[in-house]
């Protein structure tokens, strides 16, 4: 089993690479291949908070939901990956041990 | 090699593997539960390195499912990384080795792939750089399987520690900085709510998370439709 999974996780991140390289890419793909980026952190970022654990929660008992506003504030305030963990972990830790 | 683009790599890895803590640990310790030996459980880590993909076996594993079940089911979870891996691909160029650049893509991640992009928004891809970064995060990655798995249930919940939140930080820090022209932020905000409405008309498209592959396709064609 883990083989099975090791070579179906793998093969995607590396045939694109080894394959793709050689081809140059048409502008209209490169610059849909940059909306990728911005589109797949927003989806991330979104389940991550409103379904922290697989299963949606839109109540306001959903702490990650209280905590995704300082930490959004710090990351466009402060652009530094550092400063938002710093926010978003301490916030968490606040609203976890008060709630 | 080159020293200062490593140094970089290993400092840009740091939120990753803060953020992989509690999820390899968690992970070490389930697999632990889930009847895995602690060798299996790290060499798992080793040679996957897919966090949801590697909870999912897991959970297969627990259900009594097949082998090949856990397969058909990362086939989908990871079907993500093509679309990353291909992304990436402009970047690399000229810059990475094919070589290197393939066997370096095995550290592929959700995680390494935002700090990736967002590094190159600014600045060349290089090999060193991006060994640095991968290498680093796999290893903060197998480390915190390794202690999940000796350490078990007997440890303290992470959740008061409040890293739960290390990851959707992450997410949300990286989105803002990879944010350069006014259609990434309408590509974001269709991916955003798209993937949310697919989650809530097929709920089992989160656990493969296919509709992050979906809500991201439409968004970046609806992103090169609309006049920049």
């Amino acid at each position: 089993m883990i083989l099975g999974v090791s070579a179906v996780s793998l093969l995607p991140r590396i045939l694109p690479v080894a394959f793709l390289s050689s081809f140059e890419f048409p502008p209209v793909l490169i610059r849909w291949l940059s909306y990728i980026a911005p589109a797949v952190l927003a989806a991330l970022a979104a389940l991550s908070v409103l379904a922290p654990g697989g299963e949606y929660d839109f109540s306001i008992g959903n702490l990650y939901i209280w905590a995704f506003v300082p930490t959004f504030i710090t990351a466009i305030l402060t652009r530094s990956l550092f400063y938002s963990l710093l926010v978003g972990i301490g916030t968490m830790a606040i609203l976890n041990n008060l709630m | 090699m080159n020293r200062a683009e490593i140094i970089t790599g290993i400092r840009d890895s740091i939120p990753i593997i803060l953020g992989y803590l509690p999820l390899g640990f968690a992970f070490g310790v389930l697999a632990t539960q889930a009847g895995m030996t602690i060798i299996q459980a790290t060499v798992m880590s080793i040679l996957c390195f897919t966090g949801a993909g590697q909870y999912i076996a897991l959970g297969v594993m627990q259900a009594g499912g097949a082998v090949l079940t856990a397969i058909m089911a990362n086939i989908l979870v990871n079907l993500r990384y093509f679309l990353f891996a291909t992304s990436m691909v402009p970047h690399l160029r000229n810059h990475v080795p094919i070589k290197w650049a393939s066997i370096l893509s095995y550290g592929l991640t959700d995680e390494t792939y935002a700090v990736a992009m967002n590094h190159y928004c600014n600045h060349e891809a290089s090999t060193s750089y991006m060994a640095a970064l991968n290498l680093s995060s796999h290893f903060g990655w197998i480390t915190s399987t390794l202690l999940g798995a000796f350490l078990g249930a007997n440890i303290a919940d992470t959740d008061r520690l409040g890293l739960g939140f290390a990851l959707p930080a992450m997410y949300i820090c990286l989105l803002i900085l990879v944010i350069n022209k006014r259609n990434d932020i309408l590509a974001a905000v269709i991916a955003a709510v798209l993937c949310i409405v697919i989650g809530l008309i097929w709920p089992s498209t989160i656990h493969n998370m296919s509709n992050i592959i979906v809500a991201s396709v439409v968004a970046a064609t609806i992103g090169v439709l609309v006049n920049e």
